[in-house]
């Protein structure tokens, strides 16, 4: 630890000193941001069928890759997803349904695999908390389905499963979803990608070269 | 950039002048086109991205709303910022200056026995020089960010603070790939450059225990930091490492998780023209099994909490970084942001740099704009761009012209004389008919004056100046008063 100092003290006295006139009092704060005007569009207006299609016109601009199922055809949904990508060797979450972990692959369950391990797997499968339509976002709060951090990150191909249901139209509808607040989370807005030469945006750097999203449809639709 | 090409110096205390450091830019044509390239590709973007958006200025109105509340009470968040970080295994620290923060810094890493650490770009840590200062301790610091790399590499400075390397074309960055990887045969196209890089950092990322990152926000409700990036490198930091050290400016705090909701539909939009950056991460302390261990916050004043004290200038401290205003400056894209002297540039720069200097070093940069309002139109949290650089403007001017050596500066003479004259009308008159018959004689028939001679020169150099009429508007006034009603004309 490194010697405590008086920056601390001094940090938040000139703080203090320098909003004495409109700092307000402690009991006073939470109403006074509860206040603050939020006149941006909270929830959307489109139709659940419409809001789907928008996630996954969003998710192709940026190069996804989405297919739609069923709850009865998701097993089978993903195993073909498995097959077409060519790939052997998968990571699983530790919560993700055995219905999922399609045979004829080599499946890691994670329960604290180490980086190198999760590194020589060639994808993932996970489940997701929550679609955002307008922004064609993916968000992971890294539930025992989602998995931790680490197993969407290294291998270079994700498949997420998404549940129509859980696609929401706008950010704000996110936010509401959300209950009680994440410690961990990670918002995923298609593949990895940069545009740090000339602003030409190539797909891939560090992150999972290769996203594919399979929406599930209630069975109804 | 190749050798021979000036070194650009992003210290403000040794920066030159503005009106000096932007010579090699405005001769150097490459850099010129590679940044007005850059610069009219995100502009395109962003403005398709804002007409989608039918609730754009409502999203700005409360983004204002929300960092001004943030700011005013910002004692309030920042310790309740320390004691939810803290409550979930982070360890806050707590820095008044660059020096503080970065010998706290280098203390946790020697704790570590780093002898190599991976960051995150963070122009909080070029604002504190912490890269020179690590690598002179003996800590290796690699930058993961493909721009910083590019400019790590390459021995360049950040130009911009979203896309630091936008100054540099792919032929450059081919060249600095080739000669510091030993890539020969690499070529030019950006995706063999990108994969080049992907190659280079893959084995630091597992390899290397520690790593280091800016925040884009901290969360005081729930202790949380924010890192919003696109390429992944960032995710690699915040994951793999044993160690995470964060620097983060005092004035990145939120004051609720649910902010997020407009902060990150305005940030990415303004700042890369996407919907959506590819990667947001949000962490809160240590999470057992997940990521680092061990955890660390250092929050850092260097000058801030004396803006925070001024009503006009406090604004300054609600910006998030998104270089909108960079982007869509007439000067910052003839410039580009070297000449600027800062990590800062742009017009955010011209007024967060001086001011982070205390007012004693680029007292140039609130000069360095055209007072156009483009940065404060595009700005997502309604900084008033204009009105601090015109504030900023006047305390450089009362400064200068108190200091000794500026009694018979020409523009301070100037000024004190045109003061003089205009404070009474006796003055003013005896001036104008002086006036009159002075520049009589260089007017020439077409009523115009063409040259000056002596420091008019100056003036008639480029443009000719029009001679003083025959009458001013006061005679002119005075001699209809003295007629009667309807006849002077």
């Amino acid at each position: 630890m490194s010697a405590p100092s008086k920056s601390r003290e001094n940090i938040l006295e000139r703080v203090r000193a320098a909003t004495k006139t409109v700092a307000l009092p402690p009991a006073e704060l939470a109403a006074a941001c509860a206040s603050i005007p939020r006149d941006y569009i909270r929830r959307g207006g489109m139709t659940v069928t419409a809001c789907q299609e928008r996630f996954i016109e969003r998710l192709r601009e940026y190069d996804a890759e989405v297919v739609e199922t069923t709850e009865e055809e998701l097993p089978a949904t993903i195993a073909a997803q498995l097959a077409g990508s060519g790939k052997h060797t998968f990571v699983a979450p530790a919560g993700l349904p055995a219905a999922w972990q399609a045979e004829g692959f080599e499946w890691k369950l994670d329960g604290g695999l180490s980086a190198a391990e999760i590194e020589k797997a060639e994808g993932v499968v996970t489940a997701a908390f929550c679609g955002v339509a307008d922004s064609g976002t993916i968000v992971l709060h890294h539930s025992a389905t989602e998995g931790r951090r680490v197993i969407t990150l290294l291998p270079d191909w994700h498949l997420c499963v998404v549940y129509a249901s859980q696609v929401v139209e706008t950010l704000p509808e996110y936010f509401d979803r959300c209950g009680q607040t994440p410690g961990l989370a990670t918002y995923i807005s298609g593949p990895s990608a940069t545009a740090d030469i000339e602003m030409t945006r190539i797909k891939g750097v560090h992150g999972p070269r290769f996203l594919h999203v399979v929406l599930v449809r209630d069975s109804g639709q | 950039m190749s050798q021979g090409v000036y070194h650009p110096v992003l210290d403000p205390a040794k920066a030159r002048p503005f009106p000096e450091a932007v010579l090699p830019v405005l001769r150097n044509p490459q850099l010129r086109k590679n940044v007005a390239h850059a610069i009219d590709v995100i502009q395109a973007k962003r403005g398709k991205l804002v007409v989608e958006k039918t609730d754009w200025q409502a999203l700005r109105t409360a983004g204002a709303a929300i960092r001004t509340h943030a700011l005013e009470n910002l004692g309030a968040y920042l310790t309740q910022f320390e004691e939810r970080c803290t409550a979930a295994g982070g360890v806050v620290h707590w820095a008044a200056d660059a020096a503080e923060a970065r010998q706290i810094i280098l203390n946790l890493l020697r704790e570590e026995n780093a002898s190599e650490v991976i960051k995150i770009k963070t122009m909080t840590s070029a604002e504190i020089q912490l890269n020179p200062f690590l690598e002179a301790a003996g800590v290796r610091t690699y930058e993961t960010d493909l721009a910083e790399i590019i400019l790590q590499l390459g021995e360049d400075e950040p130009s911009h603070i979203v896309v630091p390397a936008l100054h540099v074309n792919r032929a450059q960055v081919r060249e600095i790939f080739a000669r510091r990887m030993g890539l020969k045969d690499l070529s030019d196209d950006p995706r063999e450059l990108t994969n080049a890089a992907r190659n280079y950092l893959r084995r630091k990322f597992l390899d290397i225990p520690t790593a280091i990152s800016g925040a884009n926000f901290l969360v005081a409700e729930t202790g949380s930091v924010v890192v919003v990036e696109s390429e992944g490198n960032g995710r690699m930091c915040l994951t793999l490492p044993r160690t995470m050290i964060t620097l983060a400016g005092i004035e990145k705090v939120l004051p609720r998780f649910q902010d997020l909701e407009v902060m990150l539909q305005v940030l990415a939009r303004s700042a890369t023209g996407e919907r959506m950056n590819p990667y947001t991460s949000i962490w809160t302390g240590v999470t057992p099994g997940d990521g680092p261990q061990k955890f660390h916050v250092v929050l850092l004043d260097n000058g801030r909490s004396s803006i925070l004290a001024k009503k006009t200038e406090r604004q300054t401290l609600k910006c998030i970084r998104c270089a909108a205003c960079m982007n869509a400056c007439p000067v910052y894209r003839q410039t580009g942001g070297h000449a600027y002297g800062s990590v800062y540039p742009g017009p955010i720069g011209a007024i967060l740099t001086p001011q982070l200097m205390q007012m004693h070093h680029a007292q140039t940069l609130p000069f360095a704009s055209s007072l156009c309002g483009a940065c404060y139109e595009v700005c997502p949290v309604k900084i008033n761009i204009p009105e601090v650089l015109l504030e900023l403007r006047s305390q450089v001017v009362n400064q200068e012209r108190r200091e000794a050596g500026r009694l018979f500066d020409p523009m301070y003479l100037g000024l004190r004389i045109a003061n003089l004259i205009f404070s009474r009308a006796w003055i003013f008159h005896t001036a104008q008919f002086l006036g009159r018959i002075g520049l009589g004689v260089f007017t020439r028939k077409d009523g115009w004056i063409h040259s000056l001679p002596s420091v008019g020169g100056k003036w008639t150099q480029t443009r000719d100046l029009r001679g003083l009429p025959k009458q001013t508007f006061h005679g002119w006034w005075a001699a209809r008063a003295a007629k009667p009603s309807g006849e002077a004309k």
